[in-house]
């Protein structure tokens, strides 16, 4: 199964995310980069701007007309010669993979990235029937060696400095230390290449699925998607229904925006248009091409018509990187699949009441709606979910923190009427605090306050009133 | 396919509910993205090179396919290669690379369909493909405000041509450099592209997995070597 979020954890981990100065560094230092080259791409394109709308606007086309365009996907894909399977969620999705994989007597799959079949725990019940998986992306390929799920959807070991990959590989494949990323992705060609040519299946996430000509579109940098969707002789593609967009010419809107955002390029490098089994001369390419459309709460999400936005999103992770609490506490803490702030949108729909906490889990500052290649409002869908649980509509959790904070502003109120009260405290507490502070700042202060100062320092009591400025206190 | 019909039975049910009215209900009509002009050949090719150097690519020159075919030859040399493989041309006559590179003391090896009840030939050519160091190919068209190449895969003319030896050379005729993404795919059309596979290539395979910083030839080839064929 993939992994469901909780609330205790995510807290515990923000604390030790936010805490780790070293996690923060890294985080800083990718991010910080990517942002750069994004920024670089965008200026020296004067079309992005509108290149955006149109991708909205088809988006926005696509999916209030969802049914009817995954009708004509389904019928040109079969047209194709491709073997279609509606999955409704994640269990039938892993098991028509695994029946496809028994058909064919599958020993050895290889993985191109994909965050859908995160979100379906693909790998571990392929290898609990004995297959081999190697996820061959070279940032997943690391985190699988270390056992971990990957911490960002586009640079899965973003948490990893080259030190870090170096003792993993010295340890787990047996060569000799190094940090150099040149001689680090070496060694993972030679490893990766000999599977590659041995596998028997591939399956790889889609990007688009062009209804218009049954072609799956996936685009790389690495060339493993290509490997992998043209060595062996079995492929599956695996994608969501809000995956298919309905015509050829829709898909350069796309590609010319994806790239820039995801990683600063203009184009990735490799972008595959797949839309089938070989031919019968054909030298490669897979004998069967099977494509899994998951549904898995996407169309719970079709029918709220806020949250019917989120559809838009076509993963291009550039919100986890303007994130301020991503940045903070890195991908790991929201322990799911899909982390940062489209993640909170996404997770709360997968996972139900176990991820109600995750929309919390924002500042609202919006630079996530600014950065978003197709508009997506993201703060508001954050709220939306936020609203839908205080409502008690989607069954979420109300976190404990927040009913904290609610109840302490109803006694606020309450004590706010009785001004005596209020500045005998502010006496009061003025002269107990003020003994506690060194240079100017408390480090600690006794329960309830402590939730403060556990995490920052907080001011020393100034010594004159505002009811009583310095001049006529004297 | 019960499962099928089950889904589209959500999802109608899901859009019977009307969309929200949100931040997004006010937008205007997007305006055409405007295309470039292709009358300038020259500005295309000297376009298509700059942004081919930009993602690491190679730009052996806009030569005839002669001289090109003599450039890939050296190229060979260069890198001491000892195996290279020549697909099918899709305007060029690219005997005259297999010529060359045969000349530069490479072992040839010609990509051919598989024929009828020789199946098993199969792994055998990847995996000789796998083997070789120089793979030389020609696209069917390039975009050249991206520096891409994009090929379509024929019986001689197999993917793994441009993906698994480690030095790749794609070259492509000036009349078929087109402004952007959306020319190349536009010239390809729906028929073409729903029957056969087609990849774009931006550069030599690269990866910036370990601290953002890029390498490359982490999957695909490591060098990949770019010649627009401008006919004498």
């Amino acid at each position: 199964m993939a992994e469901v979020p909780h609330k205790a954890d995510f807290f515990e981990a923000s604390r030790a995310g936010v805490a780790d100065l070293e996690l923060r560094r890294k985080l800083e230092n990718a991010s910080g980069r990517h942002l750069e080259h994004v920024a670089e791409m965008r200026a020296e394109f004067p079309p992005f701007e509108a290149e955006r709308d149109e991708a909205r606007r088809i988006k926005e086309d696509t999916i209030a007309h969802l049914d009817e365009y995954l009708i004509a996907l389904k019928a040109k894909l079969e047209a194709n010669g491709c073997i279609v399977f509606f999955a409704a969620d994640a269990a039938q999705a892993r098991e028509y993979i695994l029946e496809v994989a028994k058909k064919n007597k599958v020993k050895r799959v290889v993985k191109g990235k994909s965050m859908t079949t995160e979100e379906i725990g693909l790998n571990n019940s392929l290898m609990r029937t004995g297959i081999e998986v190697t996820e061959t992306d070279l940032g997943e390929y690391i985190v699988q060696l270390r056992h971990e799920p990957p911490s960002h959807i586009i640079t899965p070991a973003i948490h990893l400095s080259k030190e870090d990959i170096g003792e993993l590989f010295t340890e787990k494949l047996h060569t000799p230390y190094t940090a150099e990323p040149e001689e680090l992705t070496a060694v993972a060609r030679d490893k990766l290449r000999a599977i590659f040519l041995a596998a028997e299946m591939g399956i790889t996430g889609v990007n688009f699925a062009i209804a218009e000509t049954g072609t799956l579109v996936v685009i790389e940098n690495e060339g493993n998607g290509r490997l992998s969707s043209t060595l062996p002789e079995i492929f599956i593609g695996v994608m969501g229904i809000e995956k298919v967009i309905p015509k050829l010419e829709d898909v350069s809107h796309f590609l010319e925006i994806l790239a820039r955002t995801a990683t600063g390029q203009k184009l990735t490098t490799y972008t595959n248009f797949i839309n089938g089994p070989r031919r019968k001369a054909e030298i490669d390419g897979p004998r069967e091409v099977h494509v899994v459309i998951l549904d898995n709460g996407r169309s719970a999400m079709l029918a709220d018509p806020v949250m019917r936005e989120a559809l838009y999103c076509i993963r291009c992770g550039a919100c986890l990187n303007v994130c301020p609490v991503y940045r903070r506490i890195g991908g790991h803490a929201y322990n799911s699949t899909y982390p940062g702030p489209i993640g909170s949108i996404i997770s709360p729909n997968l996972f139900g009441s176990a991820a109600g906490h995750l929309p919390f889990a924002s500042t609202l500052c919006g630079a996530c709606r600014d950065i978003c290649p197709v508009r997506i409002d993201i703060p508001r869908l954050l709220l939306h979910l936020r609203w839908k649980e205080t409502e008690g509509q989607g069954g979420l959790a109300w976190p404990r923190a927040a009913q904290r904070v609610r109840r302490g502003a109803r006694r606020f109120a309450k004590l706010a009427n009785h001004p005596r009260i209020i500045r005998a405290m502010g006496k009061v507490g003025s002269w107990m605090l003020r003994p506690l502070s060194r240079e100017g700042w408390l480090k600690w202060m006794p329960a309830p306050f402590s939730a403060w100062t556990k995490i920052r320092d907080f001011p020393r009591p100034h010594p004159h009133s505002l009811r009583k400025p310095p001049d006529t206190a004297a | 396919m019960a499962e099928f019909y089950k889904l589209l039975a959500r999802l109608k049910g899901a859009l019977e509910t009307p969309q929200a009215p949100g931040a997004h209900e006010n937008h205007k009509a997007p305006e055409r993205v405007p295309v470039a002009s292709i009358a300038q050949r020259a500005e295309l090719a000297s376009t298509f090179a700059r942004e081919l150097q930009a993602v690491s690519g190679r730009f052996l020159g806009s030569l005839s396919a002669e001289k090109a075919a003599a450039s890939v030859a050296a190229l060979a040399r260069e890198n001491s290669a000892k195996s290279a493989a020549v697909g099918e041309g899709v305007v060029t006559r690219m005997s005259l690379f297999s010529a060359a590179l045969e000349g530069a003391g490479c072992a040839l090896m010609k990509p051919r369909g598989i024929d009828k009840g020789h199946e098993d030939e199969r792994a055998a050519m990847i995996a000789q493909f796998a083997s070789c160091d120089i793979g030389v190919a020609e696209a069917h068209f390039a975009v050249a405000s991206t520096g891409t190449f994009a090929v379509m895969t024929a019986e001689a003319r197999p993917s793994s041509l441009t993906l698994l030896p480690p030095i790749s050379v794609i070259i492509v005729n000036i009349d078929r450099v087109l402004p952007n993404l959306a020319a190349a795919i536009a010239g390809f059309g729906v028929d073409a592209i729903s029957t056969n596979r087609v990849s774009f290539i931006t550069g030599p395979s690269r990866t910036a997995d370990i601290e953002k910083r890029i390498v490359m030839g982490v999957h695909g080839p490591k060098m990949l070597y770019g010649a627009i064929i401008w006919p004498d």
